[in-house]
């Protein structure tokens, strides 16, 4: 009686989930199906879909989404059919192994897009490497996630320049704002951006009166931010992501703080102004790009995310929208049907290791991408935003060099 | 010294939320010996529920807390019914692997309901005092009594000194809620109930106490006040489906401080463990400077050879720390009475 | 006349020896059973299993069709998963299911052992076989520091003093840079055990590495629990005072407890350093302990088929939901710790003891 009382409850819950349509056919899983067909393509795409770091994988999976069913809208890749493969790494080192392995030794699939948390990069990195398939990171910012691997590379840049970058233009563009204090991200997004505007911050002189740090599963800020007030700086510096970011300039300006908040990349994400509302005034960010200066192609593509998945675009699923597009460029150039798996996933990562000056760049909507010797991306230039009633405008004064 | 009071402060609003979601976890266990891993998820369900109410439907805010926390008492005596009532006579730890199971389920149930990304209440869905402070604006002072300062944005106790409404809202309920959940277990019959299943729950059952219900009501006052905490965390600072993880450990480890079962050692737990933390993070650094300035490694502490953010860094950890000091001197929490029961 | 009195000894002892080591080879002859032999070579010949069906899906991609069967690599992987997990259920389960004391802070030993392991190996250049013993006794040390301050309490406040240990270790993990040599816990290129001169870095050879180490623990284990240490244990558990006062040394044997777990975690952790390659602190979040004890409570208190069945269901259980899940439409993929969670609520519905207990 028991048992059949599991049996019933779980295969209801199956025909309940079962019953759902497909999702519009972009993603289906390769080894799932028994008809193999060459008529179709497969690119793995890997990211923390469930578990704490999901809001992120949320935006990868939509971004990889978005690109696949644009391309296959367009005809697929040479008259070939795009078709995803996810796999949830869960933010975990464990399950970042398993779903390498998994994409590394599938029959099928040609290249892998992710992984987002840097150390589930580096987990996957030596198997990708065993294997010879192409890993392209759009969210892992640490220093050795493509070094010492022919097989990883990331269409991100390293946090070092604009961590030299920011400190450069409060020096020289905010003088009026003479100190700065540091809040910084205790990851390897946040540390990294942080140890290089520290060291910029020496070099140059920059008057620098405090550096706190902040854990991504805390909420609450407002020990660090009394401290950093009792310091009085001009200028605060998160070093960090966006939702975190929004909790900080909240909490500051019920502290009664006055100070100007600066923010890199992670910050800039329509995300911030929404939850920050009018205490994001007067944010200053640094961006690689931006969805409303940044060309037209920019803009369009993330009207269309906005249409399809009813929320605005962020830096991840933008970076993600762009790897997908390297992905399925090099697979044009390269793809033969009648050759081994091997010799077209080597061909992929030629293609891509031959992209390594800006004329053989990639023209995507976060700007140009183009690798160095490693598979780092070469710096791509920045921007300065500025938050003015609720909305990201570019600052009156940019530093160009 | 404008410092340590705002901090004060600071830690008296976290250890506020700690200690309303300790309480659930701490009547739980009096009553039937089970740490309710779910609790967290309870308190994610709460802020989830709230939110969705304020922006879908035109019920104002206020009303939104008070149906938020009949549903989350809904919640807890559903879970309690449907999880945890048929573990009634198993083993002690086979209920919390079943609460764990529930914590998962729900923290992913809520994921796929509400989507991954944290969102927070935006200004219009919140009544005036809890909206955000735009830092161009000049505040607009109200009056001023005893130099304490009422503007429209906190109220200023010294230039450097405040406390925003929504910190005072969290106090307030906590306190409010503390006492009258005390008197309710002092002195009516439903509370006299619950001390007698908390003492023998088969000797209760047989003087006649329905000890079903009593469980269930239990699982219903501390949901109702995990909801409370939950929607006032969404509040001040944003709403996600792993938001229950971190606090809901925090405030079990609280419930753990004061003695397990015991309400008032939740509270002052709570309390405790809000203050350790904040405090550890403002204070670790200026007094590991002052020590290596004191014995001479000042120039060693200048140069950055090591961390300048102990405190911040290692701030759960530090409450942590407190917690751990505490029960090896009192083995039984600060509150807790010595008692014979085993995993 | 002494010398004869010392061989004569000696020759006793050795017939005694030869006697205990019959006794043994029989008992074990009792218990070996057709199944158990059937079951001792599948998992010996696993590996040549997945890789058989790896070699027929290959034969047929070559036209073109794609059977759905996971790959050998992945099954292999999963498999070398859950015997880590085995090893640390059968681990925990000596403080858990012996002495009776919950512990939610067993990943810290876990962590203790990845991260002896992998320091050594990787700034120190030393070898992983002399890296093992040294990270199990750092992994006793620990347990032993961890148990001394802890022996008087009970139950949950135990409990939460080991949380908050394994909580502490892991901050340290993740702020102590010049420990590290990198932020968040990060050690990479860690070397592969080698044995002469031979690289282990296939997945079936540390399949074949961890099941022995694997075994070995579950035959220690085994050992113990069937030893005057085992029964003074379950002494403990059942009632405390009483077993005090049957002149058990409560303080010895907890400590001793203690210890032997923490080296089976640590021999865990050490494993992993050089399998994986490179750790991060991520690795070891508290999430990892509540699994290890689900483990232990699921399949069984104090019963070490028990916690081998368990380990072997969650450790499995994601990633055989992550297979099937994949058949259906994709929004069902997204659910698959949803079901997890329903599945632990249901198995505990009705198997409320565990699924092998003992009654005592």
């Amino acid at each position: 009686m028991r048992k059949w009382f599991i049996v019933i409850l779980l295969l209801s819950l199956v025909t309940v989930w079962g019953c759902q349509p497909p999702d519009k056919n972009t993603e289906a899983d390769p080894q799932g199906d028994t008809q193999g067909d060459q008529s179709e393509l497969f690119v793995g795409v890997a990211g923390p879909f469930t578990g704490t770091a999901a809001a992120f994988g949320e935006m990868i999976q939509r971004g990889a989404e978005l690109k696949a069913k644009e391309i296959n809208e367009a005809g697929g890749i040479n008259g070939r059919k795009l078709i995803l493969s996810f796999g949830d790494d869960a933010g975990t080192d464990k399950e970042a192994k398993l779903i390498a392995t998994r994409f590394a030794t599938d029959k099928r699939i040609l290249a892998v897009v992710g992984h987002f948390n840097s150390s589930c990069s580096l987990a996957g990195k030596d198997i990708y490497k065993e294997n010879g398939i192409v890993a392209l990171s759009p969210g892992s910012t640490n220093v050795s996630v493509c070094e010492g691997s022919d097989w990883t590379f990331r269409n991100l840049y390293r946090d070092d320049f604009q961590g030299t970058f920011i400190a450069r233009y409060i020096k020289t563009k905010l003088t009026e704002y003479p100190s700065v204090a540091v809040l910084f991200d205790n990851d390897d997004y946040g540390r990294g951006l942080r140890d290089a505007f520290t060291a910029e911050a020496k070099k140059i002189e920059l008057n620098m009166v405090a550096s706190e740090a902040y854990d991504r599963e805390n909420t609450d800020f407002t020990a660090q931010l009394t401290s950093i007030k009792g310091k009085n700086p001009d200028i605060i510096f998160i070093s960090g992501l966006y939702g975190e970011a929004a909790l900080i300039v909240r909490q500051a300006r019920r502290l009664g703080i006055k100070a100007l908040f600066f923010g890199a990349d992670g910050v800039d994400s329509p995300d911030f102004l929404k939850n920050a509302g009018a205490s994001a005034d007067g944010t200053y960010l640094t961006t690689p790009f931006t969805f409303g200066a940044g060309g037209e192609g920019a803009s369009k593509v993330a009207a269309a995310f906005e249409a399809e998945f009813g929320v605005a675009p962020d830096t991840w699923a933008a970076l993600t929208y762009d790897a997908m597009g390297m992905i399925a460029e090099a697979i044009e150039k390269t793809y033969n049907k009648d050759a081994e798996l091997a010799i077209n996933r080597k061909a992929i990562r030629d293609h891509l290791a031959s992209l390594d000056t800006p004329e053989e760049g990639y023209k995507g909507i976060t700007g140009l991408t183009y690798f160095d010797i490693n598979g780092d991306t070469v710096d791509k230039p920045a921007y300065v935003k500025v938050v003015k009633d609720g909305m990201f405008t570019t600052a009156p004064i940019q530093m160009t060099d | 010294m404008d410092q340590f009071y705002q901090q004060l402060i600071n830690g008296i609003v976290l250890g506020g939320i700690y200690a309303l979601i300790a309480v659930g976890y701490t009547m739980v266990y009096g009553i039937i010996q089970l740490i309710n891993f779910a609790h967290g998820e309870i308190f994610m369900l709460g802020a989830y529920f709230a939110f969705t109410l304020v922006n879908f439907t035109p019920i104002p805010f206020w009303v939104a807390i008070f149906v938020s926390m009949l549903f989350c008492a809904g919640v807890g005596m559903l879970m309690d019914y449907v999880a945890y009532r048929p573990l009634r006579n198993a083993p002690r730890l086979s209920a919390l692997i079943t609460a764990i199971g529930v914590s998962i389920g729900l923290q992913n149930l809520a994921r796929i309901l509400w989507g991954a990304k944290p969102q927070t209440f935006t200004d219009d869905t919140l009544p005036t005092i809890f909206q955000q402070i735009s830092p161009m604006k000049e505040p607009k002072v109200f009056f001023s009594i005893f130099g304490v300062t009422f503007t429209d944005a906190a109220i200023q106790f010294s230039e450097n000194v405040s406390l925003a409404y929504l910190d005072l809202t969290i106090i307030v309920l906590a306190i409010i809620l503390m006492v009258s959940l005390n008197r309710l277990v002092s002195l009516t019959k439903i509370g006299k109930a619950m001390r007698a299943c908390a003492q023998n729950r088969i000797a209760a059952n047989l003087m006649g106490v329905r000890t079903n219900q009593v469980i269930a009501i239990t699982f219903a006052i501390g949901s109702a006040l995990g909801a409370v905490a939950g929607v006032m965390v969404g509040v001040r600072d944003n709403i996600g489906p792993t938001m229950g993880l971190h606090k809901g450990v925090a405030a079990f480890a609280a419930a753990v401080l004061g003695g397990i079962g015991n309400i008032t050692g939740a509270m002052v737990g709570g309390l405790l463990m809000g203050l350790a933390e904040v405090f550890g993070a403002g204070y670790i650094d200026p007094m590991i400077a002052t020590i290596c300035h004191t014995i001479g490694l000042g120039e060693f502490y200048d140069s950055e050879k090591i961390s300048h953010s102990y405190g911040s860094g290692y701030r759960i950890a530090i409450s942590y720390i407190v917690m751990i000091i505490v029960i090896l001197i009192r083995p039984t929490g600060l509150f807790g009475k010595a008692s014979a029961h085993r995993a | 006349m002494q010398i004869l009195d010392k061989v004569k000894n000696f020759i006793f002892k050795a017939k005694n020896f030869v006697f205990k080591a019959k006794n043994f080879v029989s008992k074990l002859q009792e218990n070996i059973t057709p199944k158990t032999l059937v079951l001792c070579l599948l998992l010996c010949i696993f590996p040549l299993l997945t890789y058989g069906t790896d070699a027929i899906a290959s034969l047929f991609s070559n036209f073109n069709i794609f059977l759905p069967i996971p790959s050998g690599d992945y099954l292999i992987y999963i498999s070398i998963q859950v015997c880590v997990y085995i090893l640390l259920a059968v681990g925990l389960n000596i403080v858990c299911g012996y002495t009776g004391l919950l512990d939610l802070g067993y990943v810290g030993f876990y962590l203790i052992g990845g991260y002896t392991a992998g320091l050594l190996m990787r700034h120190a250049g030393v070898s992983y076989w002399f890296v093992v013993p040294i990270a199990i006794l750092n992994g006793a040390l620990w347990g032993l520091i961890r148990g001394a301050p802890t022996l008087k309490l009970t139950g949950d406040y135990f409990a939460i003093v080991t949380f908050g240990f394994a909580e502490i270790l892991f901050r340290i993990v993740k702020n102590e840079i010049w420990l590290i040599r990198d932020i968040n816990g990060f050690v990479k290129e860690i070397p592969r055990a080698t044995i002469f001169g031979l690289e282990l870095n296939k997945n079936w050879q540390h399949y074949y590495h961890i099941l022995i180490l694997t075994a070995v623990v579950i035959f220690v284990s085994y050992r113990l629990e069937h030893s005057r240490i085992g029964r003074a244990w379950i002494a403990i558990r059942e009632d405390e005072q009483a077993a005090a006062s049957m002149g058990i040394n409560i303080s010895k044997y907890k400590s001793l407890a203690f210890a032997i777990s923490a080296a089976m975690g640590a021999l865990g952790g050490a494993f992993l350093a050089q399998f994986w390659g490179n750790l991060s602190a991520k690795a070891f979040e508290f999430w990892e302990s509540i699994l290890i004890l689900c483990m232990v409570i699921l399949g069984g208190k104090g019963s070490i088929k028990g916690s081998i069945l368990g380990a072997i269901i969650i450790g499995s259980l994601s990633e055989v939901l992550r297979i099937v899940l994949q058949q259906f439409p994709p929004d069902f993929a997204g659910s698959r710790y949803l079901i997890f969670g329903i599945v632990l609520v249901l198995l505990m519905r009705f198997r409320p003891a565990g699924l092998i207990f003992k009654k005592t």
